[in-house]
């Protein structure tokens, strides 16, 4: 049966967010106590509003922004293994983010190149998809795995002209994720437009269903699908895109969320798009905190990700078919 | 002018022309069945019919052209049902059928609650309401079939296409879904036309037949008004050769059965 307490599952997933939010504010080299916080205490007061909540909330928010688009791409895509890779949004980020290091340097510099490599891989992919003027969706992943092999192209070849000491080491952790370079200051554009998107990828979410559908059989239920897929690739791409470029490379949480949300709730209703975003929030979380827990200083975020992740999906799918 | 009229419909794949100029016209309140070899054309008239392939030629119903009309308000005016649905998600029977609504709400509406009823009635006529929550990707292609036409049932399309709808179905659903196809013919201005494979299924419950070989019209039949003579010689180019006798059966109805002469394999191992 399809109906299961998917209200359950979203309030056990929020709990579980929230938990992992509080510890995430009060967990860091520098100590932080409720004491500290209520008595005023300047420096104390300084690192929390300033690192760790802008961490925090870009943990929650970025996770949640994930699980959703994931959650949208697969369905969109028709294919349990899309992710925002699929159409070219990480390597372009990531090619954008080494021309930053290398010709932009600074913080904020290398997030808007990111940002602007995600969207420029995207644009030029959905620009290529085009030219079949049947608009098929397989067409937009053809045209995303070129997009990629081109990005990865550019990335190597900025690689083999970085500086090896700096700036080739400053490429490859970016590539590898942190969210230790979120601050208060950058973070505000890249959420607003995270929970812009995601709000409308939720508005649309009866009509993301419709594209599940083939495409003529979608058209033939009143859905201009060319016009739709456009806006709600756009719309997950300006989401992830917000995200990447301000944490480098995250693996696996927008391919983990909506595959554990499904085999959760048993469906694809709002109800498990939900659940994809709150659980791709604890899971970036739970993945920082032991990112900043695990050695003596910050480690990539994509290890723990991936280590928290795999076995977590390996399990709900082995559970998932012992009850067909 | 007739109801439904298509003029002039041509199609062709990369240089190869799969429909020419095919021309027919319907009538509302009855089912029309598309007879044809592998091949003939019969889904490609259907999707070109409905704007999801490019043609060239003009379809009319009601007097309104097809060609050039957003989705939505095409959907307004058809119902599509295609070989096999592409619904590969884990989505419940009452969100497929809901998903027939769809033309009628705007972007960002949701179905109402007198909608959601009517899915289940429409589940109920199909015999699926008790499985309502479950999934559709795990029900068998002919339970899958009947779920498709509910959903085409509560759209508000006054012209179903229909493309093998009974292709996975047995023999009971099959002259179940023509009967319900027929009663809702039969509610107004509406009309079927049903690409079918099984012309015996198509000569006793439809009210016209279409014979579509190698893209064109071969034939318009009306199999209870047309002799046996007249329809062996229609059907003969598709079947090879064939008998048609007029049966009386036990209940009192007469029938037509379709007897094939054995022939020789053409294919050879």
């Amino acid at each position: 049966m399809m109906r299961r307490n998917t209200a359950l599952l979203c309030s056990a997933a929020g709990i579980l967010l929230a938990a992992l939010c509080v510890l995430s504010l009060g967990t860091g080299r520098f100590p932080i106590t409720l004491e500290g916080l209520l008595a005023g205490d300047a420096q104390q007061l300084r690192v929390f509003w300033t690192l760790r909540v802008s961490r925090t909330v870009m943990g929650a928010v970025g996770g949640i922004c994930l699980g959703v688009c994931g959650f949208v791409y697969q369905t969109v895509f028709r294919n349990p293994l899309a992710s925002p890779d699929v159409i070219g949004v990480s390597s372009g980020a990531s090619a954008g983010a080494a021309a930053g290091i290398l010709f932009l340097p600074g913080a904020a510099g290398v997030t808007l190149c990111a940002f602007g490599g995600a969207l420029a891989a995207v644009g030029l992919a959905l620009l290529l998809s085009a030219l079949d003027r049947g608009g098929r969706s397989s067409t937009i992943v053809l045209a995303g795995i070129a997009v990629h092999a081109l990005a990865q192209t550019v990335l190597m070849a900025l690689k083999l002209s970085a500086d090896p000491e700096r700036q080739l080491a400053s490429i490859e952790y970016w590539i590898m994720g942190s969210l230790n370079g979120v601050t208060l200051s950058n973070l505000g554009g890249g959420v607003s437009l995270c929970l812009v998107s995601v709000g409308v990828l939720f508005l649309l979410h009866r009509q993301i269903l419709l594209l599940s559908a083939e495409e003529g059989e979608a058209r033939m239920l009143g859905v201009q699908v060319t016009a739709l897929r456009l806006v709600v690739l756009v719309a997950a791409t300006l989401a992830v895109s917000a995200v990447v470029s301000l944490t480098g490379l995250i693996s696996f949480v927008g391919l983990l969320a909506p595959h554990s949300a499904r085999l959760l709730t048993g469906d694809n209703r709002m109800g498990a798009m939900t659940l994809s975003g709150l659980l791709g929030g604890a899971l970036l979380c739970g993945a920082d905190l032991m990112a900043r827990s695990a050695g003596g200083g910050e480690l990539p975020v994509s290890m723990f990700t991936s280590l928290l992740g795999a076995p977590l999906l390996v399990y709900l799918a082995v559970r998932g078919r012992d009850e067909v | 002018m007739s109801w439904t009229q298509v003029e002039g419909l041509c199609v062709g794949y990369r240089g190869r022309r799969v429909l020419e100029d095919v021309s027919f016209a319907l009538e509302p309140g009855g089912i029309t069945a598309l007879l044809g070899a592998n091949g003939s054309g019969k889904t490609t008239l259907l999707k070109a019919m409905c704007g999801i392939l490019p043609h060239q030629g003009v379809c009319t119903v009601a007097g309104q052209v097809l060609e050039g009309l957003s989705p939505r308000r095409l959907a307004q005016i058809c119902g599509y049902i295609p070989q096999r649905s592409g619904i590969a998600l884990d989505i419940s029977l009452l969100d497929v059928v809901l998903m027939g609504f769809n033309p009628s709400l705007s972007l960002l509406q949701r179905p109402s609650r007198g909608m959601r009823r009517q899915a289940v009635d429409a589940l109920e006529r199909v015999g699926l309401a008790h499985r309502a929550q479950e999934s559709y990707r795990r029900l068998s292609e002919g339970e899958k079939q009947r779920v498709i036409l509910a959903r085409t049932l509560v759209g508000k399309g006054s012209l179903l296409l229909l493309d093998e709808p009974e292709s996975a179905l047995d023999v009971h659903h099959r002259y179940q879904m023509l009967h319900l196809l027929r009663q809702w013919c039969a509610q107004g201005e509406r009309g079927v036309l049903a690409a079918l494979h099984d012309p015996q299924l198509a000569l006793n419950t439809c009210h016209r037949v279409l014979v579509l070989d190698r893209g064109r019209v071969a034939a318009q039949l009306c199999p209870r008004r047309d002799s046996l003579a007249e329809m062996e010689g229609a059907l003969e180019p598709i079947y090879g050769p064939i008998q048609l006798l007029r049966c009386a059966s036990r209940w009192g109805s007469e029938e037509l059965v379709m007897l094939k002469q054995r022939e020789a394999a053409g294919w050879n191992l």
